[in-house]
């Protein structure tokens, strides 16, 4: 081979380096110098050397040591009479690891020769139009021409293995892995949520050129897919740099009410990617659904899967949801049921002990809230036993007889007590007992006021309860007895 | 504990043991925790005043010693004041827990017992006097669709709580429709006692037999995810001589006018045929806008049961429209609301001008995280209208330099007239608490308060001088399939 072939081979090189992320072992006919410089003027001496093979040798034939020719022959013209003396030293092979995968005897003879014609080391080596010494850094571009798609679509859609290794079977550092360029394609969130699946799945050999299985397991939770077990795992060789799992929200968990419908649509195959069992039991209460009871365990994994912890949906997120639960829960028990216990419910509701849900200046300032109801007190209070009981120890029950101003804000307050207490019965219960009122409001009271409204219902007052007719009445009111 | 409140525990463990060729649990879930609260007050005290140290002012109104006094003829003249400094302390334990894995796939048993004491002090806190109660105690078999409940049991319901001592069975389909009958001895309403035994002493004409509760409940799912919820129940005296209630209830919610979130619900009390409260929510969370938008209707009637005179006195309701708008950014959170009520007409005689029958209300707040581990909190509130006005704020400073531990600091200042009451004065009061999760599966809180009654003319003094403190140390044991990290992790 000639000085000019093996220069030019030596450019191509460079040149695919500087285009192709950093690596591996050098196969037995991979040779790639540090810095693609072409420290030899190519273009000057191209009416010396006719033939690239001249100088480059031992290109075509995969020789290493003939790839270059010997500095002294320099010294046949310039010995420093007829030309001035050189110090040309040939490139120095790099013994960087990378994943390059080329061959210069396969290109120089079986592609020519299967192709009728020979691969002339220009075709690669020379621009377009460019004289045959004007030797200059190998674009991959010009590899793409014939192995793969348009250029643009360089890394995803040309086939790799025509000009890579797979990573698995490199043994780059972990520096260097890390460096490996990210394709524009591999960038946002869509990409790993979903399209690298498809991809995988249309040919994952592909993916092995920069990826091994230890990155699927790094976040698949479902490490029993076909394609990931049978993805190229990493020898031991290679040093994988520290993976952190990311777990792209899907579109569909964003929708409003997702919580609500993500029932029917759980699939173990689908679900499995992202979450583990754990996942699911973070809300779900024992025994789990189906689905999640088929999900992998954390512990069974070496993903760490979503990790939901306990978020609450997005109906709790409302400043004003635990005042305003009670339809949501009304309407579809089985929904809170997921997440709550009855008991759960009931710490709250059954007279709670620990003073969570109201602010802690409300026992000093509740007499407002109470009477307008604004939150139905006895939902969880029991008027007598728990609203009385600590107004009669703060000195507020109403003992014996009544009318001794206590509702001073009103000077004439017993006769003008009814439209409120019709208004907000509840809140005079809360001091005062049933006989209190029965002192004027019964047949047998002082004045046998009627506490019954115009239209009251007697007959079927009687009929549900008899027994509470008599507590005012002496006998059947409707057989003679005075409402 | 009496019998009768053994009862369901003996039930439930006798069942799980013939039941169950395996008693021995093979997991339980459950938590302890331990509360201990304070108050010190000055209660109201109704006092005589000498007839010659009256003071009377040019509107006619008379005081002692700044206190306002009522006389009538051939009465001595009285007023309410404030008594000596008084405490109490009030201690609580309650043990909720699950177990299953009892030798019969899906059998589990759940249970929840609080005990209580007054640990001192001069007065009860409220129910201290009741050593203990079981407050669920169900034995639950879960097979597929089918899930029955025997033991001590409540239903959450748009009726409220109410819980029994009795059977539960409930099948869900696979459309998540849901029905559900249930039954039995009926228990007084948030006490989970027996209706006799919880009420003796505290009710007149209370009758003397216990009640009975059948009621039935059926959800459906529908497209737009809306979900219907219907429940009747009914609770009769024992000998069938009465009714204690008879009640319906209808609940809705729904995504159908997506992003519109639609609530609503009715009662009716079917005894005394009258609807009770009712209500329809709108609310907006737009998913591309922070804000959140919510216009109620509500409507309120009290609940009386029969075997009381107080449904009978008949209670009028009041119509409300609520307006609520939140805004959020991650870091800061705003939030409004205002409402306007007004009672229906009651009928009552009137002497001179009728008291007000409508009434406003206006609430403000907001959080605001200052920097990483400071949030502040505030909020403001005005009630205004009839039965009461309170004009009241409040702030939070919370400092949290960990998951595990926080502390804050509070301080408030109201405003406030009690029913009917005047001259209420101002009350000042901070406070401050603190939280820590002492392990994984411990976890302690506490705090204290202190209120200052700053009087106004006439009222009665330094009635609201409170110092209140409390502390809550809850316990989990135990564990669940599938859990790695406890339940109240954050």
């Amino acid at each position: 081979m000639s000085r000019a072939l093996r220069a030019a081979a030596w450019g191509a090189l460079t040149a695919m380096v500087s285009v192709l992320p950093a690596s591996a072992t050098p196969t037995p006919e991979a040779v790639q110098v540090v810095e693609g410089q072409d420290t030899f003027p190519h273009v000057r001496h191209q009416g010396l050397f006719p033939l690239c093979q001249g100088c480059h040798l031992g290109v075509a034939a995969g020789d290493e040591a003939a790839f270059y020719p010997d500095p002294a022959s320099c010294n046949g013209c310039h010995n420093g009479v007829g030309q001035r003396e050189v110090d040309w030293t040939p490139p120095v092979p790099n013994a960087e690891p990378d994943l390059l995968s080329f061959s210069h005897p396969v290109h120089a003879t079986n592609v020519g020769a299967a192709e009728a014609q020979s691969l002339e080391c220009a075709a690669c080596h020379v621009a377009p139009g460019g004289t045959s010494m004007a030797v200059e850094a190998l674009q991959a571009e010009r590899c793409l021409a014939c192995h793969g798609d348009a250029p643009e679509l360089h890394v995803v859609s040309a086939p790799c293995a025509s000009c890579h290794i797979p990573l698995g079977t490199s043994d780059l550092p972990s520096e260097r892995v890390a460096q490996l360029e990210v394709p524009p394609d591999h960038e946002g969130d869509p990409f790993l949520a979903r399209e690298h699946g498809r991809l995988v799945q249309s040919g994952a050999n592909r993916c092995a050129t920069c990826h091994v299985q230890q990155q699927c397991v790094a976040c698949h939770v479902d490490t029993g897919l076909t394609a990931i077990r049978e993805f190229q795992t990493a020898g031991p060789q290679l040093e994988l740099p520290p993976m952190e799992a990311r777990y792209p929200v899907p579109a569909s968990h964003e929708s409003l009410g997702f919580e609500r419908e993500h029932g029917p649509i759980s699939f173990e195959e689908s679900c499995s990617t992202c979450h583990t069992r754990e996942d699911c039991a973070s809300c779900h209460l024992p025994p789990l659904p189906e689905t999640a009871a088929a999900l992998p365990a954390r512990a069974e994994v070496q993903a760490p899967g979503v990790d939901l912890g306990e978020e609450a949906p997005a109906t709790h997120a409302s400043p004003f949801f635990q005042k305003d639960h009670s339809s949501l829960a009304a309407s579809d028990g089985a929904d809170c049921a997921t997440c709550h216990t009855t008991a759960y419910c009931v710490a709250c509701h059954e007279a709670p002990q620990q003073p969570s849900f109201h602010a802690i200046d409300y026992v000093a300032s509740h007499q407002a809230d109470a009477w307008s109801q604004t939150t139905e007190c006895a939902n969880c209070h029991d008027t007598q036993a728990f609203c009385r009981s600590c107004h009669i120890d703060s000195g507020l029950q109403s003992v014996g007889r009544l009318g001794r101003g206590y509702h001073d804000a009103e000077a004439v307050w017993l006769l003008r007590h009814g439209q409120a207490a019709r208004q907000a019965l509840e809140s005079c219960a809360s001091c005062h007992t049933q006989r209190n009122c029965l002192q004027c409001h019964s047949q047998l009271g002082s004045f046998q006021v009627s506490p019954h409204r115009s239209g009251f219902d007697a007959q079927r007052s009687w009929e549900q309860s008899p027994r509470t007719c008599y507590a005012c009445h002496v006998g059947n009111p409707l057989e003679g007895g005075r409402p | 504990m009496s019998p009768s409140r053994l009862a369901p525990f003996i039930l439930a463990f006798g069942l799980l043991a013939g039941g169950a060729s395996n008693a021995a649990a093979q997991g339980v879930r459950g938590w302890a925790a331990s509360t201990v609260q304070y108050v010190e007050l000055r209660p109201v005290q109704q006092g005589t005043a000498p007839g010659d140290e009256l003071v009377e002012a040019p509107d006619g109104t008379v005081t002692y010693q700044g206190q306002r006094v009522r006389c009538s003829v051939g009465v001595s003249c009285t007023y309410y004041g404030v008594g000596e400094v008084e405490h109490t302390m009030h201690g609580a334990e309650d043990v909720g827990f699950t177990a299953w894995g009892l030798g019969m796939e899906g059998l589990s048993f759940t249970g929840l017992v609080r005990a209580r004491a007054r640990l001192s002090g001069d007065f009860t806190w409220p129910r201290s006097d009741d050593p203990v109660d079981a407050i669920l105690a169900y034995a639950q078999l879960q097979r597929g669709p089918w899930r029955v409940r025997l033991g001590r049991q409540e239903t959450l319901s748009g009726l409220g709580f109410s819980g029994f001592d009795g059977a539960s069975v409930r099948h869900e389909f696979p459309s998540r429709a849901t029905i559900e009958a249930y039954g039995g001895r009926s228990l007084a309403r948030a006490l989970s006692e027996p209706r006799n035994q919880a009420l003796t002493g505290l009710v007149d004409f209370l009758p003397d037999q216990e009640a009975w509760l059948i009621g039935g409940y059926a959800s459906v799912r529908l497209p737009g995810q809306t979900s219907v919820g219907l429940r009747y129940q009914r609770e009769i005296l024992g000998d069938r001589s009465g009714l204690v209630s008879e009640r319906a209830s209808l609940d809705v919610s729904s995504l159908w006018l997506r992003p519109v979130t639609l609530t609503g619900a009715v009662d009716a009390d079917v005894a005394f045929q009258r609807i009770g409260k009712s209500h329809l929510t709108l609310r907006y969370a737009g998913p591309a806008l922070p804000v959140a938008v919510e216009l109620t209707a509500r409507r309120y009637l009290p609940y009386f049961e029969l075997s009381t005179v107080w449904g009978f006195f008949s209670p009028v309701a009041y119509h409300e429209v609520l307006g609520r708008l939140s805004w959020t950014d991650g870091r800061r959170s705003l939030w409004a609301a205002g409402g306007w009520r007004v009672y229906e007409e009651t009928d009552a005689p009137v002497i001179f001008d009728p008291l007000e029958d409508d009434a406003w209300q206006a609430q403000a707040g907001g959080t605001l995280s200052l920097a990483q581990s400071w949030t502040l909190d505030g909020e403001y509130e005005l009630l205004w209208g009839a039965g009461g006005f309170l004009n009241s704020s409040e702030a939070t400073l919370r400092y949290r330099p960990a998951d595990r531990f926080g502390v804050a600091v509070y301080g408030t200042a109201f405003q406030q007239f009690e029913e009917f009451r005047i001259g209420e004065g101002r009350t000042l009061g901070g406070g401050a608490s603190l939280d820590a999760e002492l392990t994984d599966r411990m976890r302690f809180e506490g705090g204290v308060a202190v209120f200052r009654h700053a009087p106004g003319g006439g009222q009665v003094d330094e009635k609201w001088n409170q110092l209140r403190g409390w502390s809550a140390l809850r316990i989990e044991f135990g564990g669940e399939p599938g859990r790695a990290v406890p339940r109240y992790r954050r």
